[in-house]
């Protein structure tokens, strides 16, 4: 272990995803100091791996990296990436948080992000960032627009041949870099930990996951990105443009045979988005929504609804009770259809996406902060009619789906009243 | 000396999108300058012409489209456009040497393919 | 953000005759690998206003900076030019050094000669390197140009006004107060609390509305620094961000007048009210709106479930009334507009007065006509299971296929081509008929015409960008909490009003409002007064014509100018201009880049 660092600020805000990111920004323009720990290795969460975002379809990163950059930057924000938050304990009205700095294997300071390391790499790795579908190098920088623009290293797949330490300019890799332990001292925690979808795994009658060309819609976003690893739609199997695509929605929502019982909330508009982008970059190609009740409740998404809907996108009022493949690998749906014909039918497509729902991201639970949680471990509210960030336990806030699904727009918009309360809470100590 | 095309990004958007092409490691050709504004709308019609004037070969406004974050710029740019279309034709500038187009911070394939497009209009000259 | 320098500089270094130092990095061979930047340094040293040019391994390094810093101790360096790596990674870094250095930080110019330049011509070091020499001797030209720039300040009213005294409003002010901001609720009606105030039992928590307003009331009360005006009548709304004024009428016949830096509207909503005929509303007493059909409930005796003495023995409800409307399907509203848009809470409040009805009544007969069940909250799918469980019967129809209603002296009957059977025509009696209406943004055309507030087609109003900035108005200095955005519930209400707070907050958390310095500037001796500029601006009031000296000119509001340049391009004699970005800049720089 490294020498302890020690950090105290106002707040502590645990995850950089938007919400975590906004919160920040409120308080540490506010005046308030700012301390962000993000245990991947950059900033900006799941959005940051977007491809477009609904309603409006701009370019998520576009609006994710102008906010990432304004907290890198800013004077009253520190930022701790790829750190995990081991522990956190009050003490009278301070909380004391201990985090480990994971080592990326390279001097953070020195280094120059030249990815020279990467470039002579010679072992690939799948990369999670592109869900698996493309590789990366075993150092190397996580993303494009990755901030920090510093490369991570993964011993574990290192074969120590000291390419990269001969090509580093700057003498900075590191292989023998331990954990770093820091601790934070601050007067208000913000959990900010946001989300995981359900599992591919989660349902037999879907594959389990072991379709190829049955994929999540994380690995549709980044097919689908300006940036993704094809450049163009390909589906899994055979690197064959789809002819033909559905979504399966409520895939991980509304079922309680897999212990989510609620609307995930975002699944129908990001099903309808890639619907639309979709056939933007695959003109000829058929796509089909199979859907229980379409919610496009937020502003602007019925229109965005009747949109897709005129551009020629089938939305079909159908369950799916099973999903199996023919030996090309095409999905196959077996479908009972609530309007019109209602005999079970088959239907064979080229590719499937699976509208998984949303998870909690993280048991808060573990730091016995005195905040409750609802029987699905997202964060409960004192009262959500007076305050919507204010937990049980004091000084303790919550921004985003943290407390329960939610779209980006209602997460950024949370993430404000979240750094209000704790600026309020501050004030008053 | 090759012919020099002018790139036209804005800091919200193509000017990033710039940088990824380059972060990327993707290549093209050294004879492209890129300068940086908030919003090409700034610029008048007579700039676009004074620059041919200069000896610039082709030039490529790369706007932020619809994620330009000020109101109503990109339709006046558009506008203005046309009126420099109408400008060249006057002066015989054939019109494939000036190009708009939206560029987001990750479009890198987009990026190359104006730049290519470009290339084969200046050298046509 | 990042751009803001807050400090002006001590020196005032455009008075001085311009001395660039230019350095350019190595980047550790990422950039001198491909580019001669020995060469670079030496071409440059040889360009007018270039008073030294040297080559360094890592300019961003503490010996780079100090490189840069010595030079202007020593030589009088007062502009830089740095090129190396993307601005995004470290212009910020040098206009620090200069910053420490005593020199402007906005006096450096940083060239981009690694991820547009050697990273992307790899195999042509002589066209990167020809490249890098043009690029420099560019930012040259511009640096040469460019005017120290300091923070523009506006001084401000430290207080924020609420129009609204709903929910919203009063989370929004207890938030601001919470922070230590003033706060002044300006609301017409003559009690706090807002339509709330008319609504009994609610989702999440089944509160009853007055009881939730009553807890925020309360707490506003118990505030000192919340002063609330009810009974307020607003006849004018003026002013700019840092500076509005709020002038109305109290129920006395006296007036007032609140001055605030910032303004948070709070406005809430206004239930949709079915047009005459509607699904028989207005002309049969048994249809209702949902919001009657709540405070309906509330006034039922026990164990029996009445309606003007009659007992209530089956109800159908039908969603989306005044909600989801369709061109050529649906009337269109005195506007001549159709609400296209969904009204959000209108599925899950049924489905709680629903759950409620079979709760208290278990014998009451419920039929849901519906088109998309849009229980989208964490608790809401409940109502909806609960429902489906206590037997509530759902009969689902298509947009082009709208239920039918009609009375006889036998009762009330609804048509419907329900899809969950197949596209039957099913027929259902029902005693009551609940219209579930929606929501639509309350009337506040004074204040929206006085401020010239935009709003979106579906006539709420409407935020700069639903995700970057999505409490904010157009209007600097105004913000948007709750309904009046956009329907949502309490719970939703209560995170935009806080937000909105929040921004209220930031931008009055010094007394003086420091404004981006990237704004049009007036060049007062080449404007002509020709008055073409301020039609070419999307701002309003940012850009005017005025008298000045008995001349007429352009005049530019800073506090309202978003640097865009709109004006710049139609200038005849370049007297406007956005300053860090002028015109003369750029012409120099494709000069320079032109030249063989």
């Amino acid at each position: 272990m490294r020498e302890l660092e020690k950090i105290e600020v106002d707040t502590l805000v645990v995850g950089s995803g938007i919400a975590g990111l906004q919160a920040a920004l409120d308080l540490a323009d506010q005046g308030y100091s700012v301390a962000i720990v993000e245990k991947a290795p950059s900033i900006g969460g799941k959005m940051i791996s977007l491809s477009k975002v609904f309603p409006t379809l701009d370019c998520a990163s576009c609006i994710t990296t102008p906010r990432m950059a304004s907290v890198s930057h800013h004077p009253r924000i520190k930022t701790l990436t790829y750190s995990t938050v081991d522990a956190i304990k009050r003490e009278g009205k301070t909380f004391t948080a201990s985090v480990t700095r994971k080592p990326r294997y390279i001097d953070e300071k020195e280094c120059i992000s030249c990815k020279r390391c990467e470039e002579v790499c010679p072992v690939y790795l799948p990369d999670e960032y592109e869900q698996g579908l493309g590789a990366k190098k075993t150092i190397s920088i996580p993303f494009t627009n990755a901030i920090p623009q510093l490369p991570v290293m993964h011993p574990e797949h290192c074969i120590r041949c000291g390419a990269c330490a001969r090509a580093c300019p700057k003498d900075c890799i590191e292989f023998l870099q331990e954990p770093a332990p820091v601790e934070i001292k601050a007067k208000a925690v913000i959990l900010a930990t946001g989300y995981e979808t359900t599992p591919m795994t989660a349902k037999k009658q879907y594959g389990l996951g072991k379709l190829p060309n049955v994929i999540s819609p994380m690995a549709a976003e980044r097919l689908l990105a300006p940036h993704g690893p094809y450049g163009r739609v390909l589906r899994p199997s055979d690197g064959m443009v789809p002819g033909s695509i559905a979504y399966v929605q409520c895939a991980g929502s509304r079922d309680k045979s897999i212990g989510v019982p609620y609307c995930s909330r975002v699944c129908c508009m990001y099903a309808i988005k890639q619907a639309i982008l979709l056939s933007g970059s695959l003109p000829i190609a058929d796509i089909t929504i199979y859907y229980m009740d379409i919610r496009a409740f937020g502003k602007g998404y019925e229109q965005f609804y009747n949109n897709a809907r005129a551009m020629g996108i089938n939305f079909v009022k159908a369950k799916v009770a099973r999903i199996t493949e023919d030996e090309k690998h095409n999905p196959i749906l077996r479908i009972e259809r609530q309007e019109g014909d209602s005999a079970p039918a088959e239907v064979k497509h080229e590719l499937v996406v699976l509208s998984q729902g949303l998870l909690p991201g993280c048991d808060v639970s573990k730091f016995n902060l005195g905040a409750g949680l609802n029987d699905f471990g997202f964060v409960q509210l004192s009262d959500e009619t007076v305050s919507s960030a204010v937990t049980a336990g004091a000084g303790v806030f919550a921004a985003g789906v943290v407390k329960g699904p939610r779209d980006i727009p209602d997460s950024v918009v949370d993430a404000g009243s979240a750094a209000m309360e704790a600026a309020s809470y501050i004030r008053k100590l | 000396m090759p012919k020099k095309i002018l790139i036209i990004t804005t800091n919200h958007s193509s000017y990033p999108g710039a940088d990824a092409v380059g972060q990327a490691r993707m290549g093209y050709s050294a004879n492209t300058y890129v300068i940086r504004v908030p919003d090409p709308v700034m610029f008048p019609e007579d700039f676009y012409l004074n620059a041919y004037d200069k000896g610039i070969a082709g030039i490529i406004i790369m706007s932020s489209g619809s994620d330009c974050p000020y109101e109503g710029a990109y339709e006046r740019l558009s506008k203005r456009v046309a009126r420099v279309y109408e400008k060249m034709r006057a002066r015989g500038i054939a019109a494939n040497r000036l190009k708009l187009t939206t560029i987001c911070t990750v479009c890198r394939a987009a990026f190359l393919k104006e730049i290519s497009e470009m290339e084969k209009a200046v050298a046509a000259i | 953000m990042d751009e803001k320098i807050t400090e002006a500089s001590s020196k005032d270094n455009y008075r001085q005759e311009p001395k660039v130092g230019v350095y350019v990095c190595h980047c550790g061979g990422n950039i001198s690998d491909i580019i001669d930047v020995k060469a670079v340094a030496a071409a440059l040293a040889k360009y007018p206003g270039v008073a030294v040019a040297r080559e360094y391994a890592f300019m961003c390094s503490s010996n780079g900076q100090d490189l840069i810093a010595e030079d202007i101790k020593n030589l009088g360096i007062n502009r830089t030019v740095v090129a190396a790596c993307s601005p995004s990674l470290h212009e910020l870094t040098f206009r620090n050094v200069l910053q420490r250095a005593g020199v402007n930080p906005y006096l450096h110019e940083h060239i981009n000669i690694r991820e547009q330049a050697s990273w992307v011509h790899k195999a042509d070091h002589a066209g990167a390197t020809a490249k890098a020499i043009k690029l420099a001797q560019a930012g040259v030209e511009k640096v040469l140009r460019k005017d120290p720039l300091n923070a523009i300040r506006v001084a401000a009213e430290p207080r924020v006004a609420v129009i609204g005294g709903g929910v919203a409003g009063m989370r929004a002010a207890l938030s601001a107060a919470g922070k230590g901001l003033e706060a002044v609720i300006i609301e017409k009606a003559p009690r706090l609390g807002g339509k709330l105030l008319e609504l009994g039992k609610m989702y999440p928590s089944g509160e009853e509305g007055p009881a939730i307003a009553g807890k925020l009331e309360a707490l506003v009360r118990a505030d000192k620094k919340i002063t609330v005006h009810t009974g307020a009548d607003i006849d004018f709304v003026g002013g700019f961000v840092g500076n509005f004024k709020i002038n109305f009428k109290n129920a006395d016949g006296t007036s007032s007048q609140v001055k605030a830096g910032a303004i948070i509207m709070a406005t809430g909503y206004q239930h949709y009210k079915p047009a005459q005929g509607e699904f028989g509303y207005g002309e049969d007493a048994n249809v209702v709106t949902l919001p009657e059909f709540i405070s309906l409930m509330k006034n039922s005796p026990a164990g029996r479930l009445e309606y003007s003495g009659k007992e209530i023995k089956s109800l159908a409800l039908i969603h989306c009334v005044g909600s989801r409307q369709v061109e050529g399907i649906h009337k269109p509203q005195a506007d001549g507009k159709i609400n296209d848009y969904c009204s959000r809470v209108c599925c899950s409040s049924a489905l709680y007065a629903a759950n409620q009805v079979k709760d208290k009544y278990p014998g009451v007969r419920i039929y849901d006509v519906y088109r998309d069940i849009r229980t989208y909250g964490m608790q809401h799918e409940e109502y909806y299971d609960k429902a489906s469980k206590d037997g509530v019967l759902f009969l689902r129809h298509n947009e082009a296929d709208q239920p039918v209603v009609t009375s006889d002296r036998t009762g009330h009957t609804v048509k419907v081509k329900d899809v969950l059977t197949w596209g039957e025509e099913l027929e259902v009696k029902a005693d009551l008929i609940v219209l579930v209406t929606g929501m639509m943004p309350a009337d506040i055309s004074l204040i929206r015409s006085q401020m010239k507030m935009p709003v979106g087609a579906d006539r709420f109003l409407q935020e700069v960008h639903l995700k970057l900035r999505p409490v904010e108005m157009a209007n600097s200095g105004v913000f948007i909490a709750g309904t009046a955005q956009y329907p949502m519930d309490v719970p939703e209400a209560m995170a935009a009003a806080g937000t909105a707070a929040a921004k209220a907050a930031i931008l009055l958390a010094e007394p003086d409002i420091p404004l981006e310095p990237f704004v049009a500037v007036v060049d007062e001796h080449k404007c002509t007064g020709c008055g073409l500029c301020p039609a070419e601006c999307s701002y309003d009031g940012a850009l005017m014509m005025s008298e000045k000296n008995g001349k007429k000119i352009a005049v530019v509001n800073p506090a309202l100018c978003k640097g865009c340049g709109a004006c710049v391009a139609v200038c005849p004699t370049r007297a406007i201009n956005v300053a860090g970005w002028t015109l003369d800049q750029f012409d120099a720089m494709v000069e320079a880049i032109a030249k063989e």
